[in-house]
């Protein structure tokens, strides 16, 4: 996903104005994904949101410190929104690896059973024994069973989490806390 | 481990002074992780160099209007391209751990299925390894972290010439 440009900003005026204007372009990114990415079949809108979150994230681990107390309170919530998306998005690429994978072992198992049968007029289930990954397969549906069910359980702490962030007024506060500024020293001299 | 290092700001200091001074500081975390990287059986050093060239590749992208375009977008893609491959090695190593994980909970007669996964694994840990080699020789041979040393410097405005110097150059 590509980020939207932020305009206005200007390298000689203060980090903070322009940290205020790319944060709420940022958040505005963010927030715009949902209701849509709420439909656990929306894959790649949920692949998206992780990305706008990952943006947020680092811009307010950055410059956070430059705006009100809120902001640090934003910047461990976006933190744990990515990564909770993350997860779910390691289940989504696993999930169809490992079917490939499974799939590739059965097709090679029945290649190999069928040469096996030779002129045989149907296949002796005896031969099943043989199959060079018979062992394997049980492992691989576990593991399939397991990644579904991670994901379905990983979606709804990610409903969870974002009802909640909704609840607390997380984009009104994170809005609110851009318009302070920070009492901070001079980081270094001049 | 990847804990980037605290890095103080100003609300009032200017955007390019800024940027200059947190572009070189995550520059040089990202090759200080560099030690290590291509061993396969530590697992951390590729975790921390990575995420180490994410926060570079995020602060470049948050200054970008305050380094000169030209010189910007190159260092930029090779940055990309390390973190890249830095991934390539990573995803599998991540991967390979928790399927480990996970076969240690499993019954017996699960876990062959799961082992043959991560000897598959295995083999493309070593691809994404080769590729991370060629792309940290690319880096040095490119002069990488010079070059994004000399971006954070272009950033930086010329100092104000005192009354004095002005006059005498």
């Amino acid at each position: 996903m590509k980020a939207r440009r932020v305009k206005g900003l200007e390298p000689d005026e203060a980090l903070a104005d322009n940290a205020e204007r790319i944060v709420r372009v940022r958040l505005g990114e963010l927030c715009a994904f949902m209701p849509a990415a709420a439909d656990p079949a929306q894959v790649v809108a949920l692949h998206d949101m992780r990305i706008a979150a990952k943006r947020l994230r680092y811009i307010l681990e950055i410059t956070g410190p430059c705006f009100g107390p809120y902001a640090k309170t934003a910047t461990s919530l976006v933190k744990e929104l990515q990564d909770l998306l993350g997860e779910i998005h390691d289940c989504d690429v696993q999930v169809p690896e490992t079917v490939a994978f499974a799939d590739a072992l059965m097709a090679a198992d029945a290649g190999a059973l069928r040469d096996a049968a030779g002129d045989a007029d149907d296949l002796d289930p005896a031969l099943l024994k043989q199959a060079p990954h018979a062992r394997e397969h049980a492992g691989l549906a576990a593991l399939e069973a397991h990644l579904r069910a991670r994901r379905l359980l990983l979606f709804d702490r990610f409903l969870e989490l974002w009802s909640d962030a909704e609840r607390k007024g997380f984009r009104a506060r994170l809005e609110y806390a851009l318009g302070e500024r920070a009492d901070v020293r001079d980081p270094e001299p001049r | 481990m990847a804990k980037a290092e605290d890095i103080d700001v100003d609300p009032a200091e200017p955007y390019r002074r800024a940027g200059a001074r947190i572009v070189r500081v995550r520059a040089g975390e990202l090759f200080d992780h560099a030690e290590g990287v291509l061993d396969t059986s530590d697992i951390e050093s590729v975790h921390a160099m990575r995420v180490a060239s994410r926060r570079l590749r995020a602060v470049l992208e948050i200054f970008a209007p305050c380094f000169p375009g030209s010189e910007f977008k190159g260092v930029l893609g090779d940055v990309k391209r390390l973190a890249d491959a830095l991934g390539e090695r990573r995803d599998p190593d991540v991967h390979i751990d928790a399927l480990q994980r996970f076969g240690k909970a499993l019954a017996a007669g699960n876990r062959p299925g799961v082992a043959r996964l991560v000897e598959d694994l295995r083999e493309r840990q070593a691809r994404g390894n080769e590729l991370l080699a060629a792309e940290l020789e690319r880096a040095r041979a490119r002069g990488l972290h010079g070059r994004l040393l000399a971006l954070a410097d272009a950033a930086e405005p010329e100092p104000e010439p005192e009354p004095g110097e002005a006059l005498e150059a």
